[in-house]
Formats: structure tokens, sequence, C-alpha cells
């Protein structure tokens, strides 16, 4: 990987060492640059005890821009989680305030311990964001134990397994809440290009809740109204993206 | 399905014209540009008086400036180059001013900064220091190459942030009193210290200044009506200046006497 890069980017420098302290898969999270390319990561991380998404392992991807770590990562899960939308871009910020206001002190570590501590906070119908319901949440959890990477492989063998020494995990968990407690994690609305989702991702649950905080017990849709509930969704997108429409010609006639 | 709300469109707008300027901005300006004389300001404000009048005053002290590429980092960037500059040609200051880089990074870590970021940051601005002076000492030339290139230039950028936000925290008791809207200090240093392209002012002078101990003179161009010299403060107060920046509203560039 040396003979690629430019040794005196800082941007290079920089990744290097961060692949370097992230080299050893810890219980909770793991991340290496894929292949060797040292811009575009998959991390897995191991969902937060005593919460929805206890028992499972969640894979994804981050993509470094040339300007990191001035700039920040863009995040997208792979791993259907009932948290955060899968192939959606993520970013980090600085919570209540402007995006894209990330500190150049923020790594990978954080951006990871940042989803740790994120996972259980609601999702509140902000762009990337999923309320599913808690057992839809636990049923992918334990779903996600089978999940296969493309490019890295059964994802469970990533990871550690949890240490016996409860403090140690406690320890992780602690401060991936207080870095959560700190940050905003959001999605990008101007998705253009969609990524194609791996085969093996594209079995997505349809009991989609919005805007509900998770304790509320919200009944699965069963199998009986898949349509009705298709077809509800179908409409509401078709409102939503009128709506957008009509907002960016509004816009750009108002411009002119 | 999903219903985006209103803010977040507006933040994804803003953001997008933000990235236009920021594009646009980095096309016309170097990070740091070459010495010019002060008179070629006045040519900007031909049918202002007020501005022509303060700048004749003011050409009489100060000869010349660099101009500073305007991307919120200026104030940092200038006092970066400014000093660093001077110090090539002044080795004794130079050593000092190593010992007091050398002391920052233990201070910062045990001020509860992030290491393994706070390191990397650190070598990189140390590297640059370390050639200042002494056997391997840079030329000006190879300083301004250094400044110019974006990716070290931001690097030593967030380095005075971050020494900036580690004095303000540290003093907090008295920078406390400059603080509006009920922020706590870490929220302040968080927000509108340590991010790239966050604009400074007299509080970011003061506490870099006194973390660094140099001396900052602000000489401020404004529009206001004084028929004396522009007004200049110095950070910290009754410093003697080694770092001499032209403020006007908004943007920081190097003056030279």
């Amino acid at each position: 990987m040396e003979n690629k890069y430019n040794m005196k980017s800082p941007a290079v420098k920089r990744l290097m060492r961060e692949a370097q302290e992230l080299s050893q898969p810890t219980a909770e999270y793991f991340a290496q640059p894929v292949e060797d390319n040292l811009f575009e990561w998959h991390f897995s991380v191991r969902g937060p005890a005593d919460s929805d998404f206890e028992g499972g392992v969640y894979h994804g991807r981050i993509s470094l821009p040339p300007e990191y770590p001035l700039k920040p990562p863009s995040i997208m899960l792979l791993t259907p989680n009932g948290r955060f939308e899968v192939n959606r871009k993520i970013c980090l910020s600085i919570s209540g305030h402007h995006p894209e206001s990330w500190l150049p002190s923020w790594s990978i570590r954080t951006a990871l311990l940042a989803i740790i501590g994120f996972m259980p906070s609601p999702g509140m119908g902000a762009i990337a964001s999923l309320d599913y319901t808690q057992e839809e949440r636990q049923r992918l959890a334990k779903k996600s134990l089978e999940f296969v990477c493309p490019e890295c492989g059964k994802i469970l063998n990533l990871l550690q397994e949890p240490s016996q020494l409860t403090n140690e995990n406690e320890a992780v968990q602690a401060e991936a809440r207080e870095i959560a407690a700190q940050v905003t994690m959001k999605g990008e609305s101007n998705n253009e290009n969609p990524v194609v989702e791996p085969a093996n991702v594209t079995e997505e649950p349809i009991s989609v809740v919005q805007q509900q905080p998770p304790q509320q017990q919200v009944p699965t849709v069963s199998t009986i109204n898949n349509d009705v509930s298709y077809n509800y969704i179908i409409a509401l997108i078709v409102v939503a993206l009128a709506i957008l429409l009509f907002r960016r010609l509004a816009s750009s006639m108002m411009a002119a | 399905m999903e219903m985006v709300p209103e803010s977040e469109i507006q933040d994804e707008v803003i953001l997008k014209q933000q990235r236009e300027i920021e594009k646009e901005v980095a096309e016309i300006h170097p990070l740091i540009g070459n010495i010019q004389p002060l008179t070629c300001l006045l040519k900007e404000y031909m049918d202002d008086p007020i501005y022509t009048n303060k700048l004749t005053k003011l050409a009489d002290v100060y000869r010349s400036l660099r101009r500073v590429r305007p991307d919120g980092n200026c104030f940092f960037r200038g006092f970066g180059f400014s000093y660093f500059e001077k110090l090539l040609d002044n080795e004794e200051e130079w050593k000092k001013f190593q010992a007091i880089v050398m002391g920052t990074k233990d201070q910062l870590i045990s001020q509860g900064f992030p290491k393994f970021t706070l390191e990397d940051f650190f070598d990189s601005f140390m590297e640059v220091v370390n050639r200042l002076g002494g056997e391997g000492k840079m030329d000006a030339e190879e300083l301004s190459r250094i400044f110019n290139d974006a990716g070290t230039s931001d690097y030593l950028v967030v380095y005075l942030r971050l020494v900036t936000s580690g004095q303000l925290q540290k003093e907090e008791d008295f920078y406390q009193n400059f603080l509006e809207g009920g922020k706590s200090m870490r929220e302040f240093c968080q927000q509108e210290v340590e991010p790239m392209y966050r604009e400074s002012d007299h509080m970011h002078a003061i506490a870099l200044g006194s973390a660094l101990k140099v001396g900052i003179r602000v000489v401020y161009l404004d529009r206001g009506e004084i028929t004396t010299s522009p007004p200049e403060h110095d950070f910290p107060e009754d410093c003697t200046p080694s770092v001499y920046l032209l403020y006007r509203p908004g943007h920081y560039d190097i003056l030279y006497k």
C-alpha cells in the first residue's frame, strides 16, 4: 500500500496510523480498509447490551474524503438493523449544530463508537433513520449473525468473542454513550445514486413505523395486509416526491 | 415514505451553496499570497473616501500586505505563516518557541484531548517548527510552499485551533466572561474553535497568543467614521507584538512594517 499513495499527504499518513491502531479486532468493533483502498473501509460493530440490538453484529462501509480528517467520513450500514437505513449515507456532526461540523480530532474509532452509542436513540424521523418496533429490531439482531459481506466474509467471525471481563465491555459502552451524547448522525437527503444492494440484504421487513418512540408497542404488520401497506407506502413516496419536486421547481423559478 | 423535516432540506441547500462558494474562493485565492504593497488595497476602495483615507494613513506605518485565503481559517493561517516567517530570522526565539510547542502536547493530552489524533496533528506541526531553525532550516520560499499545500497547511491550522481550544478551557474562569448565549466553554470550543472554517474573534486571538506566548497586533479597518489612524489592539494586552494582522470585517490578512 505504501507505494500507491503519497506518503507525504497528511490524510494518507493519518489513515495508515488509524489502520494500524484498529488492526486488532475488539469484541465491540473492528474496521479496516477494503482490499488496498485506504479511503474505503468496512466495519463491524456489536449491538449495545441492554438494547434492542443486543446480540446483533452489524456491518457497514466508511468512505473517507480526500480532505480527511478535516472533512467528515460518511458511514453506510449494510446489515438491516431497524435503526439506520441500509445503503444510505450517514454523517456525524456535533449535536444541535450545523451539518458537517466535524471535529478533526475525531477519528474512525470515534465514528464506530458513535454508531454503537447512537443505535438505541430514537430515530425521530430524521433522514436515513428508522424507528422499527422492538420485535423487529430483535428479529434483525438475530438475523444479522448470518450476514455475509462479499468482501469480508461472515461478519460474526470478524469481531472478537465478547470478553468475560465485563468491565472492559462496559468501559467501551460508556465511552460510546458519551460520544453519542455529543453527536448527531444524519443522512443525506439528495441520494441521487442509490447503491445497488447486495443480494443477501434485499429482504427488508415492511413493518416500518415512522416517528414512533421505540418503547411504544406497535403491532407488526401481518402478512395478510402486506399489499395494503405497500400501497400506502407507495402513495406516501409519490406524495413526498411531488412535494420535493415542487419545492425544487419553485426555488429554481425564484432564483431565475 | 420519508417526511424530511424542513430544516434538514434547508441544511442541504446551505451546504451545497457553501461548497460552491468554497470552490470559487479556492480558485481565486492562494492559501497564502505574495507580498504586495499595502497601497494595492486602494484599488478596491476607489470610490470610498472613508477607506481611502484610513488606508492612506495606515500605509505610513505598514508598507506591505500578504493576503490570506478568506476561508474562515485566515486568522490561524495568517498567524502561523507570519510568526513562522519571523522565526526564520530569529534563532533564539525559535528555540524558545520549540520548547513552548513541545509543552503543549502533554498539556492538551492531560486536558482530555484524544491522544491518538492529537499526536497526529502535533507531529505534523512539530515537523514544520523543527525546520524553522538549526541545521535543516528551510528558506522563506519553502515555508510559503508548505503553507500553500492544502493538506499540510490545514494540519497546521488544526493544531493551532486545538491549542486555542485547550487554552480557553484551561483558563475557563477568565474567558467565560466573554461568552454569550449561555453556552458552556466546552460547547463553544467544539462549535466555534475546533472545527475548520469557523471564524475567529478576540477570544481566539487572546487565547492563542497567551498559549504560545506570541504577541498579536490586529489593526481594524472598517467603515467607522474615525479621522485618526485605524484602531489597533494587542492580544494578549500589553504584549510586544510579533505578528501584525489587518482585520477587515470577517477577514484577516498579514501586515508588514
